[in-house]
């Protein structure tokens, strides 16, 4: 398990819970259970690389405790 | 969004204020309607107040439901765990793992494996292991130092505290001194202790007894004595021991000292004969021979002083007798065991003594007696006298320079070091004039000595030749011009030679500028001339008037073979090369280098005026000097002539020859250093400027460049007047001209 922080710079930052090996969509479905956002509104970036969702957090490298950039499209 | 959100907004104060009379209401959207046609900043500032209006109007709460939550499904009830610094917008919520799960459940994702992570990482801790980064290799965990530390202290006070349990274990059995003391004290305690001794061994004899007595009923007696005998003589005893060599001397053992001796080592595959040694004798011998061996003095002995041995005797040597020991080992004393060897050992010290006696020589007291000495040499003494051979020594008059020699001054004064040279070294580098196999330069350093041998000569010769003369004169030519020297050589000497070169000097030998007259220039006069002295000769020895000179009788009749050519035959060329050579030479068409005298060649007047013999002498002396001081260094310091002053001129002069003086030749070089001439107008203007040179110089200073002055000369001469009348005219002038004639 890993926890993850994600921030929109606008007033919202969210801790999730999630494992490693989980996409990073179902990490927007989490986040977005927890903001109350769709999850297909919410956009996961680390400085300028966006993360696609058909992907798998440790392979994009995501660890523990780490600080993801959340956008709205 | 926004404008949703506003729409709603409206919507929801409406609401809210329905309640409230309609006349307000209605007011405000007057206003809200007027101002929306104004500014927007103003009607926001008006919300705002509006909005305090209304709070400060009425104090029921109002609760702001944002628009978002209301589309999506509202989330959970979460247990929100806020973060410390509480900023409104910088919180960070997040949901405990049984609520994620529960929502994973949800969103149909798996659970969290929280348990079996943990698991694992617990594992890796316990096990110690852990995976690198690419989970390929497991690593084993960098060992705690200081625990390390730890279990050592640890370890070393255990075995110091086992240590200590094993000392005191040991200690507690030793009886302390005390302790003893006070057992030894209590008597009853010893005699009872002694008298169980006792008792002991008494028993133990007894049953010793008890044993041999069923031995000797067995009879196992018998058969351990026949044992014990053969025993006995399988010994090894002092039979054994005779005839085995002890290798060292008899006098190392001396009686009442015993010596233990052992057998010697030796290869397991030798054959030898046992030998018995001494350890300690072997060592003595060991520690005596490297003492030599450090006193040995070293090799070097000069004077081939003779080692003298114990009994004084001169020890032979053999040549590089040190290297003898190693050669055929070291001799060492032995005997054998049972074989007294006193005699061998009289006989050989009386062999010293008589080695010792054959070196000495027997001298007897009495003298020879006196004889009286004779004053001659008896014949076996004059056998023995050697006369020592005459050195013959060849008579050398020393050399006569002579600087005013016509023909060259030079040769003249090195010929005899050279010569001199060849004398007394014999060196390949200088030129040896007289080994050359055909041609023969007589020498002139011998002049005086070569002329009076050669009257000597003559004057033999002369008598031969007057003799003859009676007889016929022909007989003469026949002569053999000189002796000792074979027709195929060519005698060449000086004056040969410089008549050779000189040829054509009309005065020379008219004037009596000749020494003697007599000399070897006779033989190249012509056979006239020869013949006419002969005949005068003849009548000076005939007539009988004349008051005879008899040198002077000798010196006209100095006779040369008449028609001897001075030069041979020409060698034949068509032999070879060498011949080819020989004739090159003999023509002078080669020179060798040490014949090349320039004083006697036809271009001495090419010669340097102030050329002087001490100049060239100091020359030769440096360079001689310094092939001599090649290897040693200068024997004296190096002194500078005072009188060198030499005269340096520089002169430049440039490709048409015209001397250059300071500027020009700096302007001369310049332009051949740098490689670019003056242009063509300073070229033409140079030109232009030695042609005026040239022509004030071929100008006469006594005339005008048009000559009219030579002309009105010529004019005068012409008329014989002394005057000339210039007018402007024609006419005139020539009617001037004309007057004068008339």
């Amino acid at each position: 398990m890993i926890e993850i922080t994600c921030n929109d710079r606008l007033g919202k930052k969210v801790r999730v819970k999630c494992n490693p090996d989980d996409t990073v969509a179902d990490l927007k479905k989490l986040i977005a259970a927890q903001t109350g956002t769709k999850w297909d509104k919410i956009v996961l970036k680390k400085w300028y690389t966006t993360f696609k969702d058909h992907i798998q957090l440790q392979d994009y490298e995501i660890h523990d405790g780490m600080n993801l950039e959340l956008y709205y499209q | 969004m926004g404008s949703s959100s506003k729409k709603s907004k409206d919507k929801d104060r409406k609401r809210r204020h329905s309640s409230r009379s309609s006349s307000l209401e209605r007011e405000y959207r007057e206003k809200k309607h007027r101002h929306h046609k104004k500014h927007h900043k103003e009607k926001k500032k008006e919300k705002i107040i509006k909005q305090y209006e209304y709070e400060s109007d009425s104090s029921d709460v109002i609760e702001v439901i944002p628009d978002e939550e209301a589309s999506t499904p509202p989330p959970p009830k979460i247990q929100c765990i806020h973060s410390p610094e509480i900023g409104h917008g910088q919180s960070s919520e997040s949901l405990s793992v049984d609520e994620t799960n529960k929502l994973r459940a949800k969103l149909g994702l798996k659970p969290l494996h929280i348990d079996s992570k943990s698991d694992k990482s617990s594992k890796q801790k316990e096990d110690g292991k852990r995976k690198d980064d690419l989970g390929e290799f497991y690593h084993k965990p960098a060992v705690n130092i200081a625990t390390k530390h730890q279990q050592e202290k640890i370890r070393e006070k255990l075995t110091q505290h086992k240590e200590k349990r094993h000392l005191d274990q040991k200690l507690s059995k030793v009886k302390l001194l005390g302790e003893a003391d006070s057992d030894i004290d209590d008597t009853l305690k010893w005699i009872e202790k002694n008298k169980k001794i006792v008792k002991a061994r008494q028993e133990a004899e007894k049953r010793a007894k008890m044993l041999e007595e069923l031995d000797a009923q067995f009879g196992v007696g018998e058969v351990v004595e026949s044992e014990q005998r053969l025993k006995r003589n399988l010994q090894y005893t002092e039979k054994n021991l005779h005839g085995l060599e002890v290798e060292h001397d008899t006098e190392n053992f001396k009686e009442g000292q015993t010596i233990v001796l052992t057998l010697k080592d030796k290869d397991v595959l030798d054959e030898d004969a046992d030998v018995l040694v001494n350890v300690n004798l072997l060592e003595d011998e060991r520690y005596k021979k490297n003492v030599e061996n450090k006193k040995q003095k070293p090799d070097y002995n000069p004077y081939d002083i003779e080692d003298i041995d114990e009994f004084g005797n001169l020890k032979t040597k053999s040549l590089l007798s040190k290297y003898d020991e190693e050669i055929e080992g070291t001799k060492k004393n032995s005997f054998r065991i049972g074989f007294d060897n006193a005699a061998e050992r009289r006989q050989v010290i009386m062999n010293t003594v008589k080695e010792k006696l054959a070196n000495k020589r027997l001298e007897s007291l009495q003298t020879p007696e006196l004889t009286i000495a004779s004053d001659y040499y008896s014949e076996q003494e004059l056998a023995k006298f050697k006369k020592p051979k005459k050195k013959i020594k060849k008579l050398r008059s020393k050399p006569q320079t002579i600087v005013s020699d016509p023909e060259g001054s030079k040769f003249y004064t090195r010929r005899p070091k050279i010569k001199e040279d060849t004398d007394t070294i014999i060196t390949d580098d200088v030129p040896a004039v007289d080994i050359k196999p055909d041609i023969k330069v007589e020498e002139d350093i011998d002049d005086t000595l070569e002329r009076a041998l050669h009257k000597a000569r003559k004057l033999k010769q002369k008598e031969a030749i007057t003799t003859n003369s009676f007889t016929s004169v022909s007989g003469i030519k026949d002569e053999p011009q000189e002796d000792g020297l074979d027709p195929g050589a060519i005698v060449l000497n000086t004056t040969a030679e410089f008549c050779r070169t000189l040829g054509d000097i009309p005065t020379y030998g008219k004037s009596g500028n000749r020494e003697d007259t007599e000399d070897l220039l006779d033989y190249e006069k012509d056979a006239h001339e020869d013949v006419e002295m002969d005949m005068e000769a003849v009548e000076e020895t005939t007539g009988g008037w004349n008051a005879v000179d008899p040198n002077r009788s000798q010196e006209v009749s100095v006779v040369a073979p008449f028609e001897v050519p001075i030069l041979d035959e020409e060698p034949d060329v068509g032999s070879g090369v060498g011949a080819a050579l020989k004739l090159a030479m003999s023509k002078g068409y080669l020179e060798k280098e040490d014949k090349a005298r320039p004083s006697n060649s036809k271009l001495a007047h090419l010669q340097a005026q102030h050329y002087s013999i001490e100049d060239k002498s100091y020359g030769e002396d440096f360079d001689r000097g310094a092939r001599r001081e090649r290897y040693t260094g200068p024997i004296m310091d190096f002194k500078e002539r005072d009188a060198f002053k030499p005269n340096v001129k520089l002169e430049y002069i440039d490709d048409e020859g015209h001397v250059l003086n300071a500027k020009e030749a700096f302007r001369y070089l310049s332009h051949k250093f740098h490689g670019k001439g003056p242009g063509k107008n300073k070229i033409e203007k140079r030109l232009k400027k030695q042609q005026q040179e040239g022509l004030m110089k071929k100008m006469s200073s006594t005339d005008t460049p048009l000559g009219t002055l030579n002309m009105l000369q010529a004019k005068q001469k012409e008329m014989q007047s002394p005057f000339i009348v210039l007018s402007g005219g024609k006419h005139t002038h020539s009617t001037t001209i004309s007057k004068p004639r008339n």
